[in-house]
């Protein structure tokens, strides 16, 4: 059915009830025969009826500007946050790179502790008569700070561990060539009974300190001190400047 | 409804209070939209939904027919979710969603058959207030019954050229109404029943 302007009138002067008698039954009759018409008609009045209802009209856009209302304020709430978001990334970012920037500071402060502190265990004659040619090699890489031969040579054969000192050898000589924790390994094999006990300990405690581990080194220097050996002056010492 | 807030509540809804009604959509259109979300609508659908929801409990309080022994929410998301299953259906979607009725039965019932018959009123609302001004303000007098006499000496409009506007913006709103897929749907539940 196509919508015109005089059917439109038409049917709003029959709802309105503005038409003549005659008019009335004239459109009453063509409803009748036409299901479209008759539609249209019930359309109408349905959206007259509706629509003529204003409180509700209201409160419906009353509720369309307090929705947008609320929108705006979640939404400008989220950008708050956002913003709170950003701020608080930038304080942790600026905490983390502090942190970093300090521990960076105090590695190398423990760096320069542990190269003020560190001088290779001294390389022992070889009591004459063992198979000495062997050792002799060994401990004069040792000497010249051939730490790299010295690994080489000790690790090719067990038979070397029956002679401590030379773990206290490998063990410094993986110290000097970057590889710390094989040299934590190398020192803690030598036994608690063994004359080189404190030597090694020394060495652990240097060990910790180079890596940054502070905790473990103090603990192994108050051992010394308890030891009370010929590391004890040199403990004490480091103890206390760990401790500043 | 003894407890005083929610009466307090009821009551601002009833007079239009921007404020209760303000605090009502805070406190609760989230959980309607996601719940609409969640299932098959999109935002627009939530907000129909919430807002009509809001009408059918305003044009029941005004009518003095809002009779419930529940908290609001309780009613109120009753509602929300039985407007949603409804259009669902209309959209011919399946729902998947076992807890989408979850009060009981009586209340239920009533609140459907409230909804089935208000479905084409929201839609005539809703399109309604999307028109231009201009025809929002010629179709407002004539809903008021003013005659076209009348509508001329209030917009300033000649006689000829209000009648026309007045044509024009009514077949566009029920073009747009026509167009919408629940209008749709709603048609032809009505042919099979006539």
């Amino acid at each position: 059915m196509e919508r015109t302007q005089e059917l439109f009138e038409k049917i709003e002067g029959y709802l309105a009830q503005t038409l003549s008698e005659e008019e009335v039954l004239a459109f009453e009759k063509e409803i009748a025969e036409n299901f479209e018409l008759k539609r249209e008609v019930e359309k109408q009045r349905e959206l007259h009826q509706v629509l003529s209802d204003r409180d509700t009209l209201d409160f419906k856009e009353k509720l369309q500007k307090i929705s947008a209302e609320v929108k705006k304020e979640q939404s400008k709430s989220n950008t708050y946050f956002l913003y709170w978001k950003i701020a608080a990334s930038i304080i942790i970012i600026l905490g983390v790179g502090t942190l970093l920037w300090n521990n960076l500071n105090k590695t190398d402060s423990f760096s320069d502790l542990y190269a003020s502190y560190y001088t290779p265990y001294p390389a022992e004659d070889i009591t004459r008569g063992d198979t000495a040619n062997e050792w002799d090699d060994i401990v004069k890489n040792y000497s010249k700070g051939n730490y790299d031969k010295v690994i080489s040579e000790l690790t090719k054969t067990t038979s070397f561990t029956t002679l401590e000192q030379f773990g206290l050898y490998l063990g410094n000589s993986y110290l000097n060539t970057g590889k710390e924790r094989e040299a934590l390994l190398q020192f803690e094999t030598i036994s608690n009974e063994s004359r080189y006990h404190e030597a090694a300990n020394w060495y652990r405690a240097l060990t910790h300190l180079k890596l940054g581990e502070i905790k473990k080194s103090s603990e192994i220097l108050k051992e010394i001190i308890n030891y009370n050996g010929i590391y004890k002056e040199k403990a004490m010492q480091l103890i206390q400047e760990l401790k500043e | 409804m003894s407890n005083p807030k929610e009466r307090e509540i009821l009551e601002g809804i009833a007079a239009g209070d921007t404020l209760v009604i303000k605090a009502f959509y805070k406190k609760n259109y989230n959980y309607i939209r996601g719940y609409i979300l969640q299932n098959s609508g999109d935002e627009e659908d939530a907000e129909d939904v919430f807002q009509d929801a809001l009408i059918v409990m305003y044009q029941k309080l005004r009518s003095d027919t809002l009779d419930i022994n529940v908290s609001i929410r309780t009613y109120f998301y009753a509602i929300c979710k039985n407007i949603w299953r409804s259009r669902l259906r209309k959209k011919r979607k399946l729902i998947f969603d076992n807890e989408l009725i979850e009060v009981d039965e009586q209340l239920e019932a009533s609140i459907i058959e409230d909804i089935e018959k208000k479905e084409r009123e929201h839609l005539y609302r809703k399109y309604f207030l999307r028109l231009s001004d201009a025809c929002k303000e010629v179709l407002s007098l004539v809903f008021a019954g003013n005659t076209m006499k009348e509508i001329a000496r209030i917009t300033g409009y000649a006689e000829g050229y209000a009648r026309k506007k007045k044509f024009e913006c009514k077949k566009s709103l029920l073009d747009k109404i026509e167009k919408d897929p629940i209008y749709q749907e709603l048609k032809i539940i009505s042919e099979k029943e006539s």
